[in-house]
Protein backbone atom coordinates (compact mmCIF):
# COMPACT_ATOMS: atom_id res chain seq x y z
CA UNK A 1 0.00 0.00 0.00
CA UNK A 2 2.84 2.35 0.90
CA UNK A 3 4.53 1.62 -2.39
CA UNK A 4 1.31 2.16 -4.34
CA UNK A 5 0.84 5.47 -2.52
CA UNK A 6 4.39 6.45 -3.45
CA UNK A 7 3.73 5.63 -7.11
CA UNK A 8 0.57 7.76 -7.13
CA UNK A 9 2.39 10.58 -5.32
CA UNK A 10 5.26 10.41 -7.78
CA UNK A 11 2.93 10.74 -10.75
CA UNK A 12 0.22 13.04 -9.44
CA UNK A 13 1.98 15.50 -7.13
CA UNK A 14 4.01 18.36 -8.54
CA UNK A 15 4.06 22.03 -9.51
CA UNK A 16 1.67 21.30 -12.41
CA UNK A 17 -1.53 20.20 -10.61
CA UNK A 18 -3.00 17.04 -12.15
CA UNK A 19 -5.68 15.19 -10.17
CA UNK A 20 -5.08 11.62 -9.01
CA UNK A 21 -8.24 10.46 -10.80
CA UNK A 22 -7.10 11.90 -14.12
CA UNK A 23 -3.65 10.33 -13.73
CA UNK A 24 -5.28 6.96 -12.99
CA UNK A 25 -7.61 7.49 -15.97
CA UNK A 26 -4.61 8.14 -18.19
CA UNK A 27 -2.89 5.02 -16.82
CA UNK A 28 -6.04 2.99 -17.57
CA UNK A 29 -6.25 4.39 -21.10
CA UNK A 30 -2.78 2.97 -21.80
CA UNK A 31 -4.10 -0.53 -21.22
CA UNK A 32 -7.20 0.08 -23.35
CA UNK A 33 -9.64 1.09 -20.61
CA UNK A 34 -11.46 4.36 -21.36
CA UNK A 35 -10.00 7.60 -22.68
CA UNK A 36 -7.48 9.97 -21.19
CA UNK A 37 -8.61 13.45 -20.10
CA UNK A 38 -5.07 14.84 -19.99
CA UNK A 39 -3.81 17.51 -22.39
CA UNK A 40 -0.70 16.67 -24.37
CA UNK A 41 1.35 18.97 -22.09
CA UNK A 42 0.03 17.19 -19.01
CA UNK A 43 0.72 13.85 -20.64
CA UNK A 44 4.31 14.94 -21.35
CA UNK A 45 4.72 16.08 -17.73
CA UNK A 46 3.52 12.70 -16.51
CA UNK A 47 5.33 10.40 -18.92
CA UNK A 48 8.50 12.28 -19.76
CA UNK A 49 9.22 14.08 -16.49
CA UNK A 50 7.48 12.44 -13.54
CA UNK A 51 7.41 8.79 -14.63
CA UNK A 52 11.17 8.39 -15.27
CA UNK A 53 11.83 10.34 -12.09
CA UNK A 54 9.45 8.03 -10.21
CA UNK A 55 11.04 4.87 -11.64
CA UNK A 56 14.58 6.11 -10.96
CA UNK A 57 13.52 7.06 -7.42
CA UNK A 58 12.06 3.60 -6.86
CA UNK A 59 15.13 1.73 -8.13
CA UNK A 60 17.55 4.12 -6.37
CA UNK A 61 15.72 3.76 -3.05
CA UNK A 62 15.52 -0.01 -3.42
CA UNK A 63 19.17 -0.42 -4.38
CA UNK A 64 20.63 1.92 -1.75
CA UNK A 65 18.50 0.32 0.97
CA UNK A 66 19.27 -3.26 0.06
CA UNK A 67 22.97 -2.42 -0.38
CA UNK A 68 23.02 -0.73 3.04
CA UNK A 69 21.37 -3.76 4.67
CA UNK A 70 23.78 -6.07 2.91
CA UNK A 71 26.81 -4.07 4.02
CA UNK A 72 25.51 -4.04 7.61
CA UNK A 73 25.22 -7.83 7.45
CA UNK A 74 28.47 -8.63 5.73
CA UNK A 75 30.48 -6.33 8.01
CA UNK A 76 28.37 -7.08 11.09
CA UNK A 77 28.40 -3.34 11.66
CA UNK A 78 25.22 -1.31 12.24
CA UNK A 79 26.96 1.86 11.02
CA UNK A 80 27.80 0.41 7.62
CA UNK A 81 26.22 2.05 4.59
CA UNK A 82 26.63 1.54 0.83
CA UNK A 83 29.38 4.16 0.73
CA UNK A 84 31.57 2.35 3.29
CA UNK A 85 34.18 1.08 0.84
CA UNK A 86 34.70 4.34 -1.01
CA UNK A 87 31.87 4.32 -3.58
CA UNK A 88 30.82 7.86 -2.65
CA UNK A 89 34.33 9.31 -2.58
CA UNK A 90 35.27 7.62 -5.85
CA UNK A 91 32.07 8.69 -7.56
CA UNK A 92 32.51 12.21 -6.19
CA UNK A 93 36.03 12.43 -7.60
CA UNK A 94 34.91 11.07 -10.97
CA UNK A 95 31.95 13.42 -11.18
CA UNK A 96 34.02 16.42 -10.10
CA UNK A 97 36.60 15.57 -12.75
CA UNK A 98 33.82 15.65 -15.33
CA UNK A 99 32.11 18.81 -14.07
CA UNK A 100 35.26 20.88 -13.47
CA UNK A 101 36.93 22.09 -16.63
CA UNK A 102 40.39 20.58 -16.21
CA UNK A 103 41.40 21.88 -19.65
CA UNK A 104 42.91 20.23 -22.69
CA UNK A 105 39.53 18.71 -23.51
CA UNK A 106 40.02 16.10 -20.78
CA UNK A 107 36.58 16.49 -19.26
CA UNK A 108 33.06 17.53 -20.04
CA UNK A 109 29.98 17.59 -17.77
CA UNK A 110 28.33 15.12 -20.16
CA UNK A 111 30.71 12.47 -18.88
CA UNK A 112 29.54 12.88 -15.27
CA UNK A 113 27.60 9.59 -14.99
CA UNK A 114 30.32 7.60 -16.72
CA UNK A 115 33.21 9.05 -14.70
CA UNK A 116 31.21 8.79 -11.46
CA UNK A 117 30.62 5.11 -12.17
CA UNK A 118 34.28 4.51 -13.06
CA UNK A 119 35.39 6.42 -9.96
CA UNK A 120 33.04 4.46 -7.70
CA UNK A 121 34.12 1.05 -8.97
CA UNK A 122 37.78 2.12 -9.03
CA UNK A 123 37.53 3.16 -5.38
CA UNK A 124 36.02 -0.19 -4.33
CA UNK A 125 38.67 -2.07 -6.30
CA UNK A 126 41.39 -0.01 -4.60
CA UNK A 127 39.85 -0.68 -1.18
CA UNK A 128 39.70 -4.38 -1.98
CA UNK A 129 43.36 -4.41 -2.99
CA UNK A 130 44.55 -2.35 -0.02
CA UNK A 131 42.35 -4.21 2.47
CA UNK A 132 43.97 -7.59 2.08
CA UNK A 133 43.98 -8.51 -1.56
CA UNK A 134 40.63 -9.96 -2.38
CA UNK A 135 39.70 -13.34 -1.04
CA UNK A 136 42.14 -13.21 1.86
CA UNK A 137 40.64 -10.00 3.19
CA UNK A 138 38.59 -9.83 6.35
CA UNK A 139 35.82 -7.44 7.35
CA UNK A 140 37.89 -5.19 9.62
CA UNK A 141 40.75 -4.71 7.17
CA UNK A 142 38.27 -3.84 4.41
CA UNK A 143 36.52 -1.23 6.58
CA UNK A 144 39.85 0.38 7.49
CA UNK A 145 40.97 0.33 3.87
CA UNK A 146 37.63 1.90 2.90
CA UNK A 147 38.18 4.74 5.37
CA UNK A 148 41.70 5.35 4.03
CA UNK A 149 40.69 5.22 0.36
CA UNK A 150 37.65 7.46 0.99
CA UNK A 151 39.79 10.04 2.79
CA UNK A 152 42.37 10.06 0.01
CA UNK A 153 39.83 10.37 -2.80
CA UNK A 154 37.78 12.98 -0.93
CA UNK A 155 40.88 15.13 -0.45
CA UNK A 156 41.67 14.83 -4.17
CA UNK A 157 38.07 15.68 -5.00
CA UNK A 158 38.15 18.75 -2.73
CA UNK A 159 41.42 19.91 -4.29
CA UNK A 160 39.97 19.54 -7.78
CA UNK A 161 36.74 21.27 -6.79
CA UNK A 162 38.52 24.23 -5.18
CA UNK A 163 40.73 24.68 -8.22
CA UNK A 164 37.75 25.81 -10.29
CA UNK A 165 35.57 28.36 -8.53
CA UNK A 166 33.13 28.58 -11.44
CA UNK A 167 31.91 25.00 -11.06
CA UNK A 168 31.80 24.66 -7.26
CA UNK A 169 28.02 25.13 -7.14
CA UNK A 170 27.42 22.44 -9.77
CA UNK A 171 29.72 20.04 -7.93
CA UNK A 172 27.86 20.66 -4.67
CA UNK A 173 24.50 20.08 -6.31
CA UNK A 174 25.75 16.78 -7.67
CA UNK A 175 27.24 15.76 -4.32
CA UNK A 176 23.92 16.34 -2.52
CA UNK A 177 22.07 14.07 -4.92
CA UNK A 178 18.98 14.75 -6.97
CA UNK A 179 16.47 13.03 -9.19
CA UNK A 180 15.81 16.26 -11.13
CA UNK A 181 17.68 15.20 -14.26
CA UNK A 182 15.99 11.78 -14.48
CA UNK A 183 15.12 10.54 -17.93
CA UNK A 184 14.14 7.24 -19.49
CA UNK A 185 17.69 7.11 -20.76
CA UNK A 186 19.11 7.16 -17.23
CA UNK A 187 16.52 4.57 -16.15
CA UNK A 188 17.51 2.14 -18.90
CA UNK A 189 21.17 2.80 -18.11
CA UNK A 190 20.97 1.76 -14.43
CA UNK A 191 18.09 -0.72 -14.46
CA UNK A 192 20.02 -3.84 -15.60
CA UNK A 193 22.68 -3.31 -12.92
CA UNK A 194 20.13 -2.64 -10.22
CA UNK A 195 17.93 -5.64 -11.04
CA UNK A 196 20.83 -8.10 -11.11
CA UNK A 197 22.53 -6.65 -8.02
CA UNK A 198 19.30 -6.43 -6.00
CA UNK A 199 18.45 -10.05 -6.78
CA UNK A 200 21.94 -11.19 -5.72
CA UNK A 201 21.75 -9.20 -2.47
CA UNK A 202 18.27 -10.47 -1.60
CA UNK A 203 19.29 -14.06 -2.34
CA UNK A 204 22.30 -13.60 -0.06
CA UNK A 205 20.00 -12.93 2.92
CA UNK A 206 20.35 -16.51 4.17
CA UNK A 207 24.14 -16.28 3.99
CA UNK A 208 24.11 -13.02 5.94
CA UNK A 209 22.00 -14.67 8.65
CA UNK A 210 24.72 -17.31 8.98
CA UNK A 211 27.45 -14.67 8.96
CA UNK A 212 25.88 -12.99 11.98
CA UNK A 213 27.76 -15.55 14.13
CA UNK A 214 31.14 -14.41 12.80
CA UNK A 215 33.51 -15.63 10.12
CA UNK A 216 34.95 -18.67 11.90
CA UNK A 217 31.65 -20.06 13.13
CA UNK A 218 30.09 -19.42 9.71
CA UNK A 219 32.79 -21.53 8.11
CA UNK A 220 32.13 -24.40 10.53
CA UNK A 221 28.45 -24.14 9.56
CA UNK A 222 29.37 -24.68 5.91
CA UNK A 223 29.52 -21.15 4.53
CA UNK A 224 32.35 -20.23 2.12
CA UNK A 225 32.66 -16.88 3.90
CA UNK A 226 35.25 -15.14 1.75
CA UNK A 227 33.60 -16.10 -1.52
CA UNK A 228 30.20 -14.95 -0.25
CA UNK A 229 31.72 -11.69 0.95
CA UNK A 230 33.31 -11.07 -2.44
CA UNK A 231 30.06 -11.72 -4.32
CA UNK A 232 27.86 -9.72 -1.94
CA UNK A 233 30.19 -6.71 -1.70
CA UNK A 234 30.67 -6.81 -5.46
CA UNK A 235 26.92 -6.77 -6.12
CA UNK A 236 26.18 -4.07 -3.54
CA UNK A 237 28.99 -1.85 -4.79
CA UNK A 238 28.16 -2.28 -8.47
CA UNK A 239 24.49 -1.50 -7.92
CA UNK A 240 25.31 1.49 -5.73
CA UNK A 241 27.86 2.79 -8.26
CA UNK A 242 25.23 2.58 -11.01
CA UNK A 243 22.72 4.52 -8.91
CA UNK A 244 25.23 7.12 -7.76
CA UNK A 245 26.35 7.73 -11.34
CA UNK A 246 22.76 8.60 -12.25
CA UNK A 247 21.49 10.50 -9.21
CA UNK A 248 24.55 11.64 -7.26
CA UNK A 249 25.17 11.01 -3.59
CA UNK A 250 21.88 10.50 -1.80
CA UNK A 251 22.84 9.94 1.79
CA UNK A 252 21.06 8.39 4.74
CA UNK A 253 18.74 6.02 2.81
CA UNK A 254 21.22 3.14 2.86
CA UNK A 255 21.76 3.33 6.58
CA UNK A 256 18.33 4.37 7.87
CA UNK A 257 15.97 2.17 5.83
CA UNK A 258 17.50 -1.19 6.88
CA UNK A 259 17.39 -0.04 10.51
CA UNK A 260 13.74 0.98 10.29
CA UNK A 261 12.89 -2.33 8.60
CA UNK A 262 14.86 -4.24 11.24
CA UNK A 263 12.81 -2.57 13.96
CA UNK A 264 9.62 -3.56 12.15
CA UNK A 265 10.32 -7.14 11.00
CA UNK A 266 13.23 -8.37 13.11
CA UNK A 267 16.85 -9.14 12.43
CA UNK A 268 16.61 -11.99 9.88
CA UNK A 269 18.36 -10.80 6.72
CA UNK A 270 16.16 -13.02 4.56
CA UNK A 271 13.14 -10.87 5.47
CA UNK A 272 15.00 -7.63 6.13
CA UNK A 273 16.49 -7.36 2.64
CA UNK A 274 13.23 -8.26 0.87
CA UNK A 275 11.26 -5.67 2.83
CA UNK A 276 14.05 -3.09 2.47
CA UNK A 277 13.65 -3.23 -1.32
CA UNK A 278 9.99 -2.19 -1.06
CA UNK A 279 10.37 0.15 1.89
CA UNK A 280 13.45 1.87 0.43
CA UNK A 281 11.77 2.36 -2.95
CA UNK A 282 8.70 3.96 -1.36
CA UNK A 283 10.77 5.99 1.11
CA UNK A 284 12.88 7.67 -1.56
CA UNK A 285 9.88 8.52 -3.75
CA UNK A 286 8.09 10.15 -0.80
CA UNK A 287 11.28 12.04 0.09
CA UNK A 288 11.63 13.19 -3.52
CA UNK A 289 8.00 14.29 -3.62
CA UNK A 290 8.72 16.49 -0.60
CA UNK A 291 12.00 17.71 -2.13
CA UNK A 292 10.36 18.92 -5.31
CA UNK A 293 7.17 20.38 -3.84
CA UNK A 294 7.82 22.19 -0.54
CA UNK A 295 9.80 25.00 -2.19
CA UNK A 296 8.40 24.68 -5.71
CA UNK A 297 9.41 25.65 -8.30
CA UNK A 298 12.91 25.27 -6.82
CA UNK A 299 13.93 21.95 -5.23
CA UNK A 300 15.50 20.93 -1.97
CA UNK A 301 18.52 18.62 -2.19
CA UNK A 302 17.20 15.08 -1.87
CA UNK A 303 19.90 14.08 0.62
CA UNK A 304 18.71 16.85 2.95
CA UNK A 305 15.12 15.59 2.80
CA UNK A 306 16.04 11.91 3.35
CA UNK A 307 17.85 12.92 6.54
CA UNK A 308 15.16 15.36 7.68
CA UNK A 309 12.39 12.81 7.15
CA UNK A 310 14.33 9.65 7.95
CA UNK A 311 15.83 10.65 11.27
CA UNK A 312 12.51 11.49 13.04
CA UNK A 313 10.84 8.37 11.59
CA UNK A 314 13.71 6.25 12.83
CA UNK A 315 13.76 7.81 16.30
CA UNK A 316 9.96 7.44 16.60
CA UNK A 317 10.02 3.74 15.69
CA UNK A 318 13.00 3.18 17.98
CA UNK A 319 11.24 4.76 20.94
CA UNK A 320 8.01 2.85 20.19
CA UNK A 321 9.92 -0.44 20.14
CA UNK A 322 11.66 0.42 23.39
CA UNK A 323 8.25 1.10 24.88
CA UNK A 324 7.10 -2.38 23.77
CA UNK A 325 9.99 -4.05 25.55
CA UNK A 326 9.32 -2.36 28.89
CA UNK B 1 37.13 -47.29 10.45
CA UNK B 2 38.12 -44.63 12.97
CA UNK B 3 35.91 -41.58 13.39
CA UNK B 4 38.92 -39.28 13.54
CA UNK B 5 42.50 -40.00 12.63
CA UNK B 6 45.16 -37.35 13.14
CA UNK B 7 48.43 -38.26 11.46
CA UNK B 8 51.71 -36.58 12.42
CA UNK B 9 50.01 -33.19 12.60
CA UNK B 10 52.09 -30.04 12.99
CA UNK B 11 50.75 -26.50 12.91
CA UNK B 12 53.12 -23.56 12.62
CA UNK B 13 51.85 -19.97 12.86
CA UNK B 14 53.76 -16.72 13.18
CA UNK B 15 57.03 -18.61 13.37
CA UNK B 16 55.91 -20.65 16.40
CA UNK B 17 55.12 -24.36 16.33
CA UNK B 18 51.73 -24.55 18.06
CA UNK B 19 51.14 -28.28 17.52
CA UNK B 20 54.04 -30.66 16.93
CA UNK B 21 53.81 -34.10 15.38
CA UNK B 22 50.49 -35.09 16.99
CA UNK B 23 48.99 -38.45 16.08
CA UNK B 24 45.63 -39.44 17.47
CA UNK B 25 42.88 -41.91 16.69
CA UNK B 26 39.33 -41.59 18.02
CA UNK B 27 36.89 -44.47 17.60
CA UNK B 28 33.23 -43.89 16.69
CA UNK B 29 30.83 -43.49 19.60
CA UNK B 30 33.54 -42.62 22.10
CA UNK B 31 34.49 -39.51 24.04
CA UNK B 32 38.04 -38.21 23.90
CA UNK B 33 39.04 -35.22 26.02
CA UNK B 34 42.16 -33.18 25.38
CA UNK B 35 43.68 -31.74 28.53
CA UNK B 36 46.76 -29.67 29.16
CA UNK B 37 47.91 -26.36 30.64
CA UNK B 38 47.23 -23.01 28.97
CA UNK B 39 49.27 -22.65 25.80
CA UNK B 40 49.53 -26.41 25.31
CA UNK B 41 47.97 -26.18 21.83
CA UNK B 42 44.48 -27.49 22.66
CA UNK B 43 42.56 -24.76 20.84
CA UNK B 44 44.91 -24.91 17.84
CA UNK B 45 44.32 -28.66 17.63
CA UNK B 46 40.55 -28.13 17.90
CA UNK B 47 40.60 -25.50 15.14
CA UNK B 48 42.55 -27.86 12.90
CA UNK B 49 40.12 -30.70 13.61
CA UNK B 50 37.22 -28.62 12.25
CA UNK B 51 39.12 -27.12 9.32
CA UNK B 52 39.54 -23.58 10.65
CA UNK B 53 43.31 -23.98 10.47
CA UNK B 54 45.39 -25.73 7.87
CA UNK B 55 47.90 -28.36 8.91
CA UNK B 56 51.46 -27.29 8.18
CA UNK B 57 52.41 -30.96 8.10
CA UNK B 58 50.39 -34.13 8.47
CA UNK B 59 46.67 -34.61 8.04
CA UNK B 60 43.28 -34.97 9.73
CA UNK B 61 40.93 -37.65 8.44
CA UNK B 62 37.30 -37.72 9.56
CA UNK B 63 35.29 -40.80 8.63
CA UNK B 64 38.24 -41.89 6.49
CA UNK B 65 38.24 -38.71 4.35
CA UNK B 66 40.98 -36.09 4.47
CA UNK B 67 39.49 -32.88 5.92
CA UNK B 68 41.66 -30.78 3.60
CA UNK B 69 39.97 -32.32 0.55
CA UNK B 70 36.46 -31.27 1.68
CA UNK B 71 34.75 -27.98 0.85
CA UNK B 72 33.14 -25.99 3.66
CA UNK B 73 29.71 -27.51 3.17
CA UNK B 74 30.88 -31.12 3.20
CA UNK B 75 33.06 -30.42 6.21
CA UNK B 76 30.09 -28.90 8.08
CA UNK B 77 28.16 -32.14 7.45
CA UNK B 78 31.05 -34.20 8.80
CA UNK B 79 32.30 -32.38 11.89
CA UNK B 80 30.70 -29.64 14.00
CA UNK B 81 32.15 -27.22 16.54
CA UNK B 82 31.02 -25.80 19.86
CA UNK B 83 33.39 -22.83 20.16
CA UNK B 84 34.79 -21.56 23.42
CA UNK B 85 33.40 -18.07 22.88
CA UNK B 86 30.41 -18.39 20.57
CA UNK B 87 29.00 -15.28 18.92
CA UNK B 88 25.35 -14.99 19.96
CA UNK B 89 23.60 -12.40 17.76
CA UNK B 90 20.91 -10.58 19.71
CA UNK B 91 17.53 -10.37 18.03
CA UNK B 92 17.74 -13.94 16.71
CA UNK B 93 15.40 -16.53 18.20
CA UNK B 94 16.63 -19.78 19.75
CA UNK B 95 14.93 -21.71 16.94
CA UNK B 96 16.59 -19.65 14.20
CA UNK B 97 19.98 -19.97 15.88
CA UNK B 98 19.72 -23.77 16.13
CA UNK B 99 18.39 -23.89 12.55
CA UNK B 100 21.71 -22.41 11.34
CA UNK B 101 23.07 -25.91 11.95
CA UNK B 102 20.94 -27.24 9.06
CA UNK B 103 22.25 -24.76 6.46
CA UNK B 104 24.94 -27.14 5.25
CA UNK B 105 22.18 -29.70 4.52
CA UNK B 106 19.47 -27.62 2.83
CA UNK B 107 21.80 -25.08 1.20
CA UNK B 108 21.86 -21.31 1.17
CA UNK B 109 19.02 -20.59 -1.19
CA UNK B 110 16.46 -23.07 0.12
CA UNK B 111 14.48 -22.95 3.30
CA UNK B 112 14.60 -25.81 5.80
CA UNK B 113 12.62 -28.83 4.56
CA UNK B 114 10.16 -30.72 6.74
CA UNK B 115 12.86 -33.27 7.56
CA UNK B 116 15.26 -30.44 8.51
CA UNK B 117 12.51 -29.00 10.71
CA UNK B 118 11.91 -32.40 12.31
CA UNK B 119 15.61 -32.65 13.18
CA UNK B 120 15.60 -29.12 14.63
CA UNK B 121 12.52 -29.92 16.74
CA UNK B 122 14.06 -33.17 17.93
CA UNK B 123 17.29 -31.45 18.97
CA UNK B 124 15.37 -28.66 20.73
CA UNK B 125 13.40 -31.31 22.57
CA UNK B 126 16.43 -33.40 23.57
CA UNK B 127 18.21 -30.33 24.91
CA UNK B 128 15.14 -28.98 26.75
CA UNK B 129 14.91 -25.88 24.56
CA UNK B 130 11.45 -26.39 23.04
CA UNK B 131 9.70 -24.10 25.49
CA UNK B 132 12.10 -21.24 24.77
CA UNK B 133 12.32 -21.66 20.99
CA UNK B 134 10.82 -18.24 20.29
CA UNK B 135 12.94 -16.37 22.83
CA UNK B 136 15.58 -13.87 21.81
CA UNK B 137 18.98 -15.52 22.29
CA UNK B 138 20.18 -12.41 24.14
CA UNK B 139 17.72 -13.15 26.97
CA UNK B 140 19.08 -16.61 27.81
CA UNK B 141 21.11 -17.46 30.91
CA UNK B 142 24.65 -18.79 30.51
CA UNK B 143 23.53 -22.41 30.91
CA UNK B 144 20.63 -22.07 28.48
CA UNK B 145 22.86 -20.36 25.97
CA UNK B 146 25.46 -23.10 26.10
CA UNK B 147 22.73 -25.74 25.62
CA UNK B 148 21.60 -23.78 22.57
CA UNK B 149 25.12 -23.70 21.10
CA UNK B 150 25.42 -27.45 21.64
CA UNK B 151 21.99 -27.84 20.01
CA UNK B 152 23.20 -26.01 16.90
CA UNK B 153 26.12 -28.44 16.64
CA UNK B 154 23.71 -31.38 17.11
CA UNK B 155 21.46 -29.99 14.37
CA UNK B 156 24.40 -30.33 11.96
CA UNK B 157 23.94 -34.13 12.34
CA UNK B 158 27.66 -34.76 12.11
CA UNK B 159 29.37 -37.98 13.17
CA UNK B 160 31.89 -35.96 15.23
CA UNK B 161 31.29 -32.99 17.54
CA UNK B 162 34.30 -30.99 18.71
CA UNK B 163 33.86 -28.81 21.81
CA UNK B 164 36.37 -26.21 22.97
CA UNK B 165 35.98 -25.66 26.71
CA UNK B 166 32.21 -26.25 26.64
CA UNK B 167 31.71 -25.66 30.37
CA UNK B 168 33.86 -22.60 30.98
CA UNK B 169 31.93 -19.87 32.74
CA UNK B 170 29.12 -22.18 33.87
CA UNK B 171 28.18 -23.01 37.45
CA UNK B 172 28.63 -26.58 38.69
CA UNK B 173 25.04 -27.66 38.00
CA UNK B 174 25.13 -26.39 34.45
CA UNK B 175 28.58 -27.88 33.87
CA UNK B 176 27.22 -31.29 34.81
CA UNK B 177 24.06 -30.72 32.78
CA UNK B 178 26.02 -30.00 29.57
CA UNK B 179 28.40 -32.92 30.06
CA UNK B 180 25.58 -35.35 30.96
CA UNK B 181 23.57 -34.51 27.87
CA UNK B 182 26.65 -34.95 25.70
CA UNK B 183 27.34 -38.30 27.35
CA UNK B 184 23.76 -39.34 26.62
CA UNK B 185 24.26 -38.49 22.94
CA UNK B 186 27.46 -40.58 22.91
CA UNK B 187 25.77 -43.59 24.51
CA UNK B 188 22.34 -43.41 22.86
CA UNK B 189 23.16 -41.97 19.43
CA UNK B 190 26.73 -43.15 18.89
CA UNK B 191 28.05 -39.59 18.69
CA UNK B 192 31.82 -39.14 18.71
CA UNK B 193 32.91 -36.33 21.05
CA UNK B 194 36.27 -34.58 21.16
CA UNK B 195 36.42 -31.93 23.85
CA UNK B 196 38.96 -29.79 25.60
CA UNK B 197 38.46 -29.30 29.33
CA UNK B 198 40.36 -27.60 32.12
CA UNK B 199 38.57 -29.46 34.92
CA UNK B 200 40.61 -32.64 35.27
CA UNK B 201 38.07 -34.36 37.52
CA UNK B 202 35.21 -33.90 35.08
CA UNK B 203 37.53 -34.71 32.18
CA UNK B 204 38.35 -38.04 33.82
CA UNK B 205 34.76 -38.84 34.76
CA UNK B 206 33.15 -38.25 31.36
CA UNK B 207 35.78 -39.16 28.79
CA UNK B 208 36.61 -42.68 27.67
CA UNK B 209 40.06 -41.46 26.86
CA UNK B 210 42.29 -38.55 27.83
CA UNK B 211 45.04 -36.99 25.75
CA UNK B 212 47.48 -34.76 27.61
CA UNK B 213 49.02 -32.04 25.47
CA UNK B 214 51.99 -29.99 26.60
CA UNK B 215 53.86 -27.44 24.48
CA UNK B 216 52.07 -28.72 21.40
CA UNK B 217 53.03 -32.36 21.86
CA UNK B 218 51.14 -35.38 23.12
CA UNK B 219 52.60 -36.33 26.49
CA UNK B 220 50.05 -38.94 27.52
CA UNK B 221 47.31 -40.75 25.64
CA UNK B 222 45.27 -43.46 27.32
CA UNK B 223 42.30 -44.53 29.41
CA UNK B 224 41.02 -41.73 31.61
CA UNK B 225 41.73 -43.63 34.80
CA UNK B 226 45.37 -44.17 33.79
CA UNK B 227 46.06 -40.61 32.61
CA UNK B 228 44.49 -39.00 35.68
CA UNK B 229 46.71 -41.09 37.97
CA UNK B 230 49.90 -40.58 35.99
CA UNK B 231 52.70 -38.49 37.57
CA UNK B 232 53.18 -36.90 34.12
CA UNK B 233 49.98 -34.93 34.72
CA UNK B 234 51.42 -33.00 37.67
CA UNK B 235 54.68 -32.44 35.80
CA UNK B 236 52.89 -30.90 32.81
CA UNK B 237 50.85 -28.57 35.01
CA UNK B 238 53.97 -27.85 37.14
CA UNK B 239 52.08 -28.27 40.41
CA UNK B 240 51.20 -30.78 43.07
CA UNK B 241 48.14 -32.84 42.25
CA UNK B 242 46.55 -35.54 44.33
CA UNK B 243 43.94 -38.04 43.16
CA UNK B 244 41.36 -39.17 45.73
CA UNK B 245 38.56 -41.64 45.15
CA UNK B 246 35.00 -40.64 45.96
CA UNK B 247 32.27 -43.25 45.42
CA UNK B 248 34.54 -45.07 43.00
CA UNK B 249 35.30 -41.94 40.95
CA UNK B 250 38.68 -40.21 40.73
CA UNK B 251 38.80 -36.62 41.94
CA UNK B 252 41.88 -34.56 41.07
CA UNK B 253 42.76 -32.13 43.84
CA UNK B 254 45.39 -29.39 43.53
CA UNK B 255 47.58 -29.11 46.61
CA UNK B 256 49.42 -25.96 47.68
CA UNK B 257 53.15 -26.44 47.65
Amino acid sequence: MGLLGAVICGLAVGPTPIGVGRVLGDLASHVGLGHTTLSSLQSTVIWQLRAPRLVLGLVAGAMLSVAGGTYQGVFRNPLADPYLLGVAAGAGLGATFAIVDVGAGLSTPAWTPLLAFVGAMGAVALTWLVGGRGLRSNASSLILAGVAVSSLLTSLQTFLQQSSSTSIARVYIWLLGSLASSSWNSVTMVLPYVVVCTVICVLAGGALDVMSVGDDESRTLGLPVRRVRLIVIGASSLGTAAIVSAVGLIGFVGIIVPHIVRLLVGTSYRRLLQISVIFGAAFLVYADTIARTVMAPSELPLGVVTALVGAPVFVTILSLRRGDRR
Amino acid sequence: MSAVEVRELSVVAGGATLVRNVSLTVEPGTWCTIIGPNGAGKTTLVETLVGLRRATHGSVHVGGVDLASMNERTRARTVSLVPQHPVVPSGMTVHDYVALGRMAHHGLFRAASTSDQAIIDSVLDRLALLSMRHRDVATLSGGERQRMVVARAMAQSTMVVVLDEPISGLDLRHQMEILELLKREVIECGLTVIATLHDLTLAGQFADRLVLLDRGEVVLDGRSVDVVRSPELARSYEMNLRVVEVDGLDVVVPVRS
